[in-house]
């Protein structure tokens, strides 16, 4: 709770802040990036990476700001491609606030980032609910709550951010890697490997791939108790609840 | 009242009908044993059990078990179901007082104070306060049903859209009266809340919205995808931050008694009350009502206590309050079942599939037709509150305990827990995942001093709001002037109204007096 | 006790294992195992519930056990999806119902299965009358005077629906398309919330499946103008069939049907359907799936052939109502 890493907002920091902002700002594209090199491998599906890379780089360098100086009348804005949009409604007004912070005293980090993570992902919201109709005489559309919402949600967090650089307040506080890193990788191989390998396999794969988050885990002990605590899922969920649930490897079923 | 003591007999007579069982091995002997009380029994046990496991919610539960009713006789398979019901209500308050995982969005508020005063050494007192409270709440609403069912219907049939939309904006104000932080940062996380619960598909078009074409989030994020993510897993990744050590150890040192003290009744006997009268009223609406119950509960007690600042850190009020409201709004929201014949919420609308695959179709006339099923339920109800009561408190024991397991075995116990909940509510892969990334997206509300209890509060009540609004645009042709003057919606609007501004006002006040905000960690 | 289960269930496991290495061609006694019946709805539902009367009588002709799983979701369509890309052994099969499999097409563009294309029709099950609901004080006495009465105020009126893709939804849409008009939908959260409205007179009318009306209707909450069959049922004797009160177009069913994913043996189909078809000749089935208003198909109907044809007339019907709704 109380590791804050102190006030100081000096130059170095503000900088870092800001390319950290940019990356955000970016981050969509870069992850639409990565999940279609998977396409080249044949998993899942969606544009392949060149297209993606040129779409996106077309869209922030000129489709964009053709799009944000040209003609705002309603037939041009129709014409508009999802990705001119992302970059319009999320990464521009990112960018904005990446340079507004260069120029800024912090005085409450964790408020100030805490509202611009926020705003983000408002913004990126915003974007999602863009391809969706808005209001058609006094029927709702399925767009008008999602924008009002996001709407809202920029102004609040503007405002937190706001609260950041007037009032002074906590700073950032620390991040462990280890913890999240192997819960998250226990929950992920839970999902992944449930239908194919069963209850017995995952849960206790998954079990000590958790207990490796903790430095206190002692290796014999996290064994025993995990393969106790396997048994009595095998029994409880699948007898006594009596759920549907593949308990051992498919292969070794069929 | 006559009548109420002949029915109420049936219903009695109904739930302790003996048969007499004559197994092999006693030789021609025979056992007297009521089926129904059995019944009751294994609903009370398995709801228990279902309610303390995380991730699988009450609908979630009734929904997975009620196959295995289907080979009973009727009558003693909606006993059961509805003693898995408000069993699993009981066993949520466990879950979320001793880990911090509300299974449902009624125990989220629970879990504020209850998982405080677990930390504090005092889960014992908590578990105990929210049992005896649901105990005393279920048995005022079972009376509530048998007295005064049918006249209460009409309140269910007087909330129309706008009245609905009217209570909804009062929800969302309760959830910011909720926040024991900034004001701002909690109306940030509710709106937050609300924008996740856009996810899915329209109500009104059936269009697809910000779902990126995940099959998945078609019908959007589940609640106990995003309750377990924010709550459960943010917490255990937060619990194993370096340094965090020392607080565990220090909580599990510090288990004093196991009941309430004396104390602690006194405080929390006139919270019980009013949570049960809340709870009541609000369980009769369908579609909603109870939702709100258990945080309109914590909002009044917050609001008329001498030091609201207690509240957050550990009030034993917000535990009691909050558990008689929702275990009260669950009995009376049986009472739209059983008057109208239409299921208010999941989990009635499971019980009349149950009914009708046993052929009973409930409807106006079901108290008439099938006088002992109905009766036979509210008997059971009580008995079922009582069963509870008895397996409850002497439990509570036993789950303390559990706290002193070292955390390095416990923490991936509730990871498994969870993923295997999670996992079987819908047979999806992908929820585990979802809750997984929302269990980083909760580490980093931590982190930032965003309070998870509101941004839940508002995914809950959001899609209600947005829907009953859009219906009640439709039906008024656009009219917004509906909300004022229908009465009920006016005076829901004005209470809302009325709240919002005291609790605006004293953290303006507080504001203006010090100029520096209090760092409060 | 459950270790023993345990232990013994993994030697059958094992053996399983060690047969399939040894032969191979081992599909000549289907079942061998239990069969996963899909059913795309949530238990309790109208679906669900034939589903369960009908797998269970099934079950015991194939004397292996029939799993029902619910998986809800998307109008039922996550449910379809998952059943069409399980693998065609027969032991995975799906309910479908005039939602899942004809309705969805014209309603979701997006849709990733096609009913004809991705499954094999197996048996058609029952039948669910529709009706034609109405506040209980909505002034037309009749069929003919609520037809004019809608047209003549087709801006006041609003139909309430269960949400989009329901069969109270898609079959209103007939009745308007049918009637030319437009009126208001009001969309509820299934089909309790949208009685309730009814019986406490905020909206003004709504078609549904006979189930869930027929307490109401004998209570006199709401009224019934008239059922979409060609005969009237024996669970509401007094109300008239469209035909007869003057709307004979308005003809509307939802009904239940098994189906399998494509590309299953013929002989696995021909089993399926003969345990169906048996199912429904059954007294008990008959009587618990007459209790609940349904409409057994009689034998001629059971065919896959029959069902095909069923499928690809109802895609025809609900494509040009849906189309411009969406």
């Amino acid at each position: 709770m109380a590791d804050t890493m102190g006030h100081s907002a000096t130059a170095t920091r503000n900088t870092s802040l800001a390319i950290g902002i940019v990356l955000l700002a970016l981050a969509p594209q870069i992850f639409e990036f990565i999940w279609s090199i998977g396409t080249l491998f044949g998993w899942g599906s969606g544009r392949g990476p060149a297209t993606v890379l040129i779409s996106h780089a077309t869209a922030l360098l000129a489709g964009a700001p053709g799009a944000a100086f040209g003609s705002f009348g309603a037939d041009a804005k129709k014409a508009l491609s999802s990705d001119v949009l992302l970059a319009l409604i999320y990464s521009y007004p990112l960018f904005a606030v990446a340079i507004l912070t260069l120029f800024m005293t912090i005085r409450a980090p964790q408020d100030y980032i805490g509202g611009i993570v926020l705003m983000a992902v408002a913004l990126f919201a915003l974007w999602a609910s863009s391809d969706l109709h808005g209001m058609q005489g006094f029927k709702f559309g399925a767009g008008t709550a999602p924008r009002m919402f996001g709407g809202l949600l920029v102004a609040l967090a503007a405002a937190i951010a706001l609260t950041g650089l007037l009032n002074e307040g906590a700073g950032l506080s620390h991040y462990s890697w280890r913890g999240p890193l192997f819960v998250m990788a226990a929950i992920v191989f839970f999902a992944l490997a449930i239908r194919p390998l069963g209850l017995i396999v995952c849960a206790f794969a998954s079990f000590l791939i958790a207990a490796a988050g903790s430095h206190e885990t002692r290796w014999t002990e996290a064994v025993i108790v995990g393969a106790f605590l396997t048994l009595g899922c095998a029994l409880l969920f699948p007898y006594v609840l009596g759920l549907p649930m593949p308990m051992f490897p498919r292969f070794l079923v069929q | 009242m006559v009548d109420l003591f002949h029915n109420l007999g049936l219903g009695f007579g109904v739930v302790f009908q003996v048969s007499w069982w004559s197994p092999w091995w006693l030789f021609g002997l025979s056992l007297p044993i009521s089926i129904n009380i059995l019944m009751c029994l294994i609903g009370a046990l398995v709801g228990t059990l279902v309610g303390v496991l995380p991730g699988i919610g009450t609908v979630a539960t009734v929904a997975m078990l009620l196959p295995i009713t289907f080979g009973l006789p009727p009558v003693g398979a909606l006993i059961m179901l509805a003693g898995i019901y408000y069993g699993a209500q009981y066993g949520g308050s466990t879950t979320s007082i001793l880990v911090n995982i509300p299974g449902e969005a009624t125990s989220v508020v629970t879990a504020i104070d209850g998982h405080q005063m677990a930390k504090q050494g005092r889960a014992g007192p908590a578990l105990a306060i929210a049992a005896i409270g649901s105990f005393f709440a279920g048995c005022v609403a079972t009376v509530l049903i048998a007295v005064l069912g049918a006249p209460l219907t009409k309140l269910a049939l007087a909330f129309g859209p706008a009245e609905y939309f009217s209570l909804m904006v009062l929800g969302l104000i309760f959830a910011v009266v909720l926040a024991k932080g900034s004001v701002l940062k909690a109306i940030a996380m509710i709106v937050f809340g609300l924008l996740l619960s856009m996810v899915g598909s329209d109500i009104e078009t059936g269009a697809s919205r910000m779902a990126f074409n995940i099959p998945e989030l078609a019908d959007g994020l589940g609640f106990a995808t995003v309750a377990m993510g924010v709550f459960g897993f943010a917490e255990i990744i937060r619990n194993l931050d370096a340094g965090a050590e020392m607080n565990r150890d220090l909580v599990q040192q510090k288990i004093t008694g196991l009941m309430p003290t004396r104390k602690d009744l006194i405080d929390s006997a006139p919270a019980i009350g009013r949570g049960t009268i809340l709870g009541s009223i609000l369980g009769i609406l369908p579609g909603g009502g109870a939702v709100i119950a258990s945080f309109a509960a914590y909002t009044l007690e917050k609001k008329i206590a001498k030091n609201p600042s207690r509240f957050g850190r550990g009030a034993i009020e917000g535990v009691a309050s909050p558990e008689s409201a929702n275990n009260a709004a669950a009995q009376t929201s049986f009472i739209p079942l059983l008057t109208l014949g239409i299921p208010p919420n999941a989990v009635m609308a499971l019980m009349v599939g149950a009914m009708t695959i046993h052929g009973i179709v409930p409807g106006p006339q079901v108290m008439q037709k099938q006088p002992d099923l109905v009766w036979g339920m509210i008997a059971s109800m009580w008995i079922g509150n009582l069963m509870l009561i008895i397996i409850n408190l002497p439990l509570v024991g036993i789950w303390v305990r559990l706290l002193r397991v070292p955390y390095r075995l416990m923490f991936p116990s509730i990871v498994i827990f969870c993923a295997i909940g999670i996992y079987s509510v819908n047979n999806a892969p992908v929820d585990v995942i979802l809750a997984g990334v929302f269990g980083l997206v909760g580490y980093w509300l931590i982190k930032h001093d965003f309070e998870p209890a509101p941004l839940l509060l508002g995914m809950v009540l959001g899609p209600l709001m947005e829907e009953n609004l859009r219906r009640a645009l439709l039906i008024s042709r656009g009219d917004w002037s509906v909300f004022v003057t229908r009465p009920l919606s006016a005076v829901l609007l004005a209470v809302a109204a009325a709240l919002l501004v005291l609790t605006v006002l004293p953290v303006l006040r507080a504001k203006r007096d010090e100029v520096f905000t209090e760092s409060e960690n | 006790m459950k270790s023993v289960r345990l232990l013994a269930r993994a030697c059958v496991a094992a053996t399983a294992a060690l047969c399939a290495f040894v032969a191979p061609a081992a599909a000549q006694s289907y079942p061998t195992r239990s069969i996963i019946m899909i059913v795309p709805f949530a238990a309790g539902g109208p679906t669900d519930v034939v589903a369960r009367i009908v797998t269970a009588h099934m079950a015991q002709t194939l004397g292996q056990s029939i799993i029902i799983e619910n998986v809800v979701g998307a109008g039922g369509t996550t449910a379809t999806t998952r059943a069409a890309r399980a693998a065609n052994d027969g032991y995975t099969l799906i309910t479908g119902h005039m939602g899942t499999h004809a309705a969805s097409v014209p309603l979701y563009p997006k849709l990733v299965y096609h009913p004809e294309k991705d499954f094999e029709p197996v048996a058609l099950l029952a039948g669910t009358p529709i009706l034609i609901l109405a506040r209980k004080d909505f002034p037309p006495k009749d069929l003919k005077e609520f037809v004019a009465y809608v047209k003549a105020n087709a801006e006041k009126v609003n139909a309430a629906h269960a949400g989009v893709g329901s069969v109270s939804h898609v079959s209103c849409e007939l009745l308007h398309s049918i009637l030319d008009i437009k009126p208001v939908g009001v969309p509820f959260n299934g089909t309790g919330p949208a009685m309730n409205a009814l019986v406490a007179g905020q909206v003004d009318y709504m078609c549904d499946q006979i189930v869930n009306a027929v307490p109401q209707i004998n209570a006199g909450t709401i009224k019934a103008y008239a059922i979409a069959t060609a005969e009237r049922n024996p669970s509401l004797p007094n109300v008239p069939t469209t035909a007869e009160a003057g709307l004979p177009a308005f003809q509307a069913q939802a009904w239940n049907a098994i189906f399998a994913p494509k590309g299953t043996s013929p002989a696995i189909l021909a089993s399926l359907n003969a345990a169906a078809s048996k199912a429904l000749d059954d007294g008990a089935v008959r009587k618990r799936l007459l209790d609940l208003g349904s409409v057994i198909p009689a034998p001629a109907e059971r065919t896959p052939e029959a069902l095909a044809a069923l499928v690809k007339a109802e895609i025809a019907k609900w494509t040009p109502v849906l189309k411009p709704a969406t």
